[in-house]
C-alpha cells in the first residue's frame, strides 16, 4: 500500500500523458467500429430522414446478394494467393540476403521500394504495364514467344493481375521482417548445426524455421489483414473504358464502398464491413491457434 | 441643468445607438462586400468556364470572391453526398438529377426563389428542360449543360478508304460498314475497331451506352407504369436484340474487341472508325488531334422505318439549401447560365448549353460537327434519363452483368441463352425498384 502511494503520482502522471493518445485512438478507431455495428442494424441511407431499425435484415439480405458472394470469393482467392506467394517468395529471398554485404543492402532497398511508393500512382502505372497493346509486360513476354495477354480485360485473368501487383507491393515488407528475424537468431544455434554436419537446407528447416515461427505468424497475420482490405488498385483498375470488368475483380471493400458511397446504403455497407471484420478476425485467430498448437506439439 | 443633462444623456444614448447601428451596418456592408462563393463541379474541364464567368461577374460585383473545387463526376457526387447533409457543402454545385433528386427529397435543395422560378420559365429553355427541373409543381436549380444528346462520330478518311459514302442510317448498315472498317493484322489482332462500344470497366456508363442500342431497338431500361411506379422495359425482343448486337459485335462480326483501345481517346487517335458519344468529344478532338477529319451524325435507326433516338439528360446547377450566401449565389447562377455563359461553356468544353436562344452560327461556322447536337434533325425522337433515386443503381448493376455477357461464349448464336440472361438482368432491375418502393 505504501509502495502504491509512493508511486501513485507516477501512475497518475503516466495515465494523464497517455490519455490524449488513448482518447484519440478510441475516437478514430473504436468509436467508428462500434458505430458501424450499430448502423448495420438500421436501414440507414445517407440522405434519408427516416432510418428505421431493421434488425438482422441487412445480414440476411447479404445471403442473397450475388455481388456480395462474388466479392467474398474474389477476396478470398486474392488474399490466399497474395499471402501465400508473398510469404513463400520472401522467405528464401530473406535467407539469401541475410548474409551481410553491400549487394544485400542494395537488393533490400530495391525490394522495399514498392512498399513506400503510393498506391494510386502505382496502380495507374500497373494499368499501363498490363495494357494489351502498349504494355511493357506483353512486350517483355513477346521476347520469349508468349502471345499478348489481356491482363485486365480478360475476366479469367484480371484477378490474377491484381494478385501479381499485390505480391509486388507487399514482398519487400515481408522480406525485411523475415530478414530481421533471421539476423536475430543466435549464431551458436547455426554454428552447432554446422558442427553436427547439417546441410544449409537442413539448417534452414530444422533450426531457422522453428526459431522464425513467431515472425512467420506475424507476417501471415499482417499480410492476411492487408490482403482482405485490398481496394485502391481495384478501384483504379476498373476506372475507364480500358479497364478490368467490375465483376471479375469485385472485392469486399470495393463492394462496401459501392454500397456506401454510390448507392448510399450505409446500413447495408456497415453490415458488410462488420462481416469483413469478423472474417479477418476469424482467420487471425485460426493462424494464432495453429501456430500455438504446433509450438505445444 | 437637469434638462440640459437630460438632453445631454439623450444625445449620448442617441450617439451610442447611432454608433452601434453604424458599426452593425458597417459589419453588414463589409460582409456583403466580402461574400465568398464556393463552387464544386464534377467536370474538371468546366472549371475554366466557371473561372472565366466568375472573373466577368466580379467586374460588376467587386465584393464577391470565388473558391473553386473540381474532381471527377463520381467523386464529386460522393463528396457532395457527404458534405451537403452535414452542412459542409459548397454554396453552388452542378450535379446530375440522379443525385439532386436525393437532395430535393431531403430538403437539402430548396425550391427556386420566385425570381429564379420566373427566369427558368421565361422561355429561354424548352418546355422539356423546364419540366426536368420541376417536381410537384416546384422548380429546383437551373439547367446548366446538356449531359447527353449522344450521337455517332465517324471518321471520314476511314469511310472514304473503305468505299463508304457517308454515315450509316440504320443498324444493319452500321454493321456492314463496321465490318469494312475494322482492321486486323497478319497475326489476327485487331488494330482498328469498326465501332468502339463500351465493353469493359464498371459503373453506370456501361448501362447508359447499352441504352443507346436498347432504345433504338424499341426498348427502355425502365418504363413508368403510373405515378411513382416503374418496372423494367427490356425483358422483351428489344432487350434481346440489344444484347445480341453486343455479343455478335464482339464474337461473331469481330467489329470490336475489349482488348483494343476504346472511347474518345480511341476515336481521337484513329484507333476506331465509329463511336457513340456526347458533344464533349469534339473538345477532346480539338485538343488532342485537331486535324482529324470526322463527322457527327445521329445514332442510326434500328431498321428502316424505325425512328432515330437521342438521349436527353440536362444537368443542373444548384444553390445549397444551407448556404449562408443564397442571394449572392443565385445571382451568380443566373449570370452563369445566361446566353454568353452558355456559349462559353460550349466553346471551351464542348458540352452544350441547353438554352434555346443561343445563336450557334459562329460556332457552327468554326466547328460544323456541333450541328447534330445543337440542331438535331426534326425526325429524331427523344428519350430521357428518369429522375429516380434508384436509377444509378439500376444502370450500375446492369453494367456488372453486361460486361461479362458481351464476351460470354455461351451466348454466341444462342437466342435462348440471351433471352434467359436478359430475363435475369430484368429481374434484378425490378428487385432494385421494389427495394426502393418504386415498383409497380
Amino acid at each position: 500500500m505504501k509502495r502504491f502511494r509512493r508511486h501513485a503520482g507516477l501512475w497518475v502522471w503516466c495515465y494523464a500523458m497517455l490519455f490524449p493518445v488513448l482518447a484519440i485512438y478510441a475516437y478514430v478507431r473504436i468509436y467508428p467500429i462500434g458505430r458501424s455495428v450499430q448502423l448495420s442494424f438500421f436501414d440507414w441511407k445517407l440522405m434519408a430522414r427516416v432510418r428505421p431499425f431493421i434488425g438482422w435484415d441487412n445480414y440476411t439480405r447479404m445471403l442473397g446478394d450475388e455481388n456480395f458472394h462474388i466479392a467474398i470469393w474474389n477476396t478470398f482467392v486474392y488474399s490466399l494467393a497474395t499471402v501465400l506467394l508473398s510469404t513463400v517468395i520472401a522467405l528464401p529471398l530473406a535467407v539469401l540476403l541475410a548474409r551481410r554485404g553491400r549487394a544485400s543492402a542494395v537488393y533490400q532497398t530495391i525490394y522495399f521500394l514498392p512498399v513506400i511508393t503510393p498506391l494510386v500512382p502505382m496502380s495507374i502505372a500497373w494499368k499501363w504495364i498490363y495494357d494489351y497493346n502498349y504494355g511493357i509486360l506483353n512486350y517483355a513476354l513477346s521476347f520469349v514467344g508468349i502471345p499478348p495477354i489481356a491482363w485486365l480485360t480478360d475476366p479469367h485473368i484480371a484477378l490474377w493481375a491484381l494478385v501479381i501487383m499485390g505480391v509486388w507491393k507487399v514482398l519487400g515488407y515481408n522480406l525485411v521482417i523475415f530478414l530481421v528475424g533471421i539476423r536475430n537468431i543466435p549464431a551458436p544455434y547455426i554454428e552447432a548445426a554446422s558442427l553436427d554436419g547439417a546441410s544449409d537446407l537442413q539448417t534452414f528447416w530444422h533450426v531457422t524455421m522453428p526459431l522464425l515461427r513467431p515472425i512467420v505468424l506475424y507476417v501471415l497475420v499482417t499480410s492476411t489483414i492487408n490482403a482482405f482490405n485490398v481496394f485502391t488498385q481495384v478501384y483504379v483498375m476498373t476506372l475507364g473504358s480500358q479497364a478490368a470488368p467490375g465483376q471479375a475483380v469485385r472485392v469486399l471493400v470495393y463492394d462496401i464502398y459501392q454500397n456506401a458511397f454510390q448507392y448510399f446504403r450505409m446500413g447495408y455497407a456497415s453490415a458488410e464491413a462488420v462481416t469483413l471484420t469478423l472474417i479477418v478476425l476469424g482467420f487471425t485467430l485460426i493462424q494464432f491457434r495453429a501456430f500455438r498448437q504446433r509450438e505445444a506439439a | 441643468m437637469s434638462a440640459l443633462t437630460g438632453v445631454g444623456k439623450l444625445r449620448r444614448r442617441d450617439a451610442l445607438a447611432l454608433a452601434g447601428a453604424a458599426a452593425l451596418a458597417g459589419t453588414r456592408s463589409a460582409r456583403a462586400a466580402d461574400t465568398k462563393l464556393t463552387i464544386w463541379t464534377g467536370y474538371p474541364e468546366i472549371q475554366p468556364v466557371y473561372q472565366a464567368v466568375a472573373a466577368e461577374y466580379a467586374k460588376t460585383h467587386p465584393g464577391v470572391t470565388f473558391d473553386f473545387f473540381s474532381t471527377s463526376l463520381r467523386e464529386a457526387e460522393q463528396k457532395l453526398t457527404a458534405a451537403v447533409p452535414t452542412g459542409t457543402g459548397p454554396d453552388i454545385f452542378d450535379i446530375g438529377t440522379n443525385i439532386s433528386i436525393n437532395f430535393i427529397d431531403n430538403q437539402l435543395i430548396e425550391p427556386n426563389p420566385p425570381d429564379i422560378d420566373a427566369h427558368l420559365k421565361s422561355g429561354v429553355w424548352g418546355k422539356f428542360t423546364v419540366d426536368f427541373f420541376t417536381l410537384d409543381g416546384k422548380t429546383y436549380g437551373l439547367p446548366f449543360l446538356e449531359g447527353s444528346r449522344a450521337s455517332m462520330y465517324w471518321n471520314k478518311a476511314y469511310f472514304q478508304e473503305a468505299g463508304l459514302s457517308g454515315p450509316p442510317a440504320t443498324f444493319p448498315e452500321l454493321i456492314e460498314a463496321a465490318k469494312k472498317l475494322v482492321k486486323i493484322d497478319s497475326q489476327g489482332r485487331m488494330t482498328r475497331s469498326g465501332i468502339s462500344l463500351r465493353l469493359s470497366g464498371q459503373g453506370s456508363g456501361i448501362g447508359e451506352k447499352f441504352r443507346y442500342i436498347l432504345e433504338a431497338a424499341g426498348g427502355s431500361l425502365i418504363e413508368q407504369k403510373g405515378p411513382g411506379k416503374w418496372h423494367n422495359g427490356y425483358d422483351n425482343q428489344a432487350g434481346r436484340d440489344a444484347l445480341g448486337f453486343y455479343v455478335d459485335a464482339v464474337q461473331t462480326w469481330h467489329i470490336d474487341d475489349p482488348k483494343v483501345p476504346h472511347d474518345a481517346d480511341a476515336f481521337a487517335s484513329g484507333a476506331t472508325a465509329m463511336l457513340f458519344r456526347e458533344s464533349w468529344v469534339i473538345g477532346e478532338i480539338q485538343s488532342k488531334n485537331p486535324k482529324l477529319d470526322y463527322g457527327v451524325a445521329p445514332i442510326p435507326a434500328w431498321k428502316a422505318g424505325m425512328p432515330r433516338m437521342m438521349l436527353l439528360q440536362p444537368e443542373g446547377v444548384y444553390v445549397n439549401g444551407q448556404s449562408q450566401n443564397k442571394a449572392a449565389a443565385w445571382d451568380f447562377v443566373k449570370f452563369l447560365t445566361n446566353a454568353r455563359g452558355g456559349m462559353k461553356l460550349t466553346e471551351v468544353t464542348g458540352w452544350l448549353s441547353p438554352r434555346t436562344d443561343i445563336d450557334w452560327k459562329p460556332l457552327l461556322a468554326k466547328t460544323p460537327q456541333f450541328e447534330v447536337f445543337v440542331a438535331p434533325p426534326s425526325d429524331i425522337k427523344y428519350y430521357v434519363e428518369p429522375v429516380l433515386t434508384a436509377f444509378d443503381e439500376v444502370e450500375s448493376r446492369l453494367a456488372d452483368r453486361l460486361t461479362a455477357s458481351y464476351i460470354d461464349p455461351s451466348l454466341k448464336g444462342n437466342p435462348d441463352a440471351i433471352a434467359a440472361r436478359i430475363h435475369d438482368m430484368a429481374q434484378q432491375t425490378d428487385k432494385i425498384l421494389k427495394d426502393a418502393k418504386l415498383y409497380g
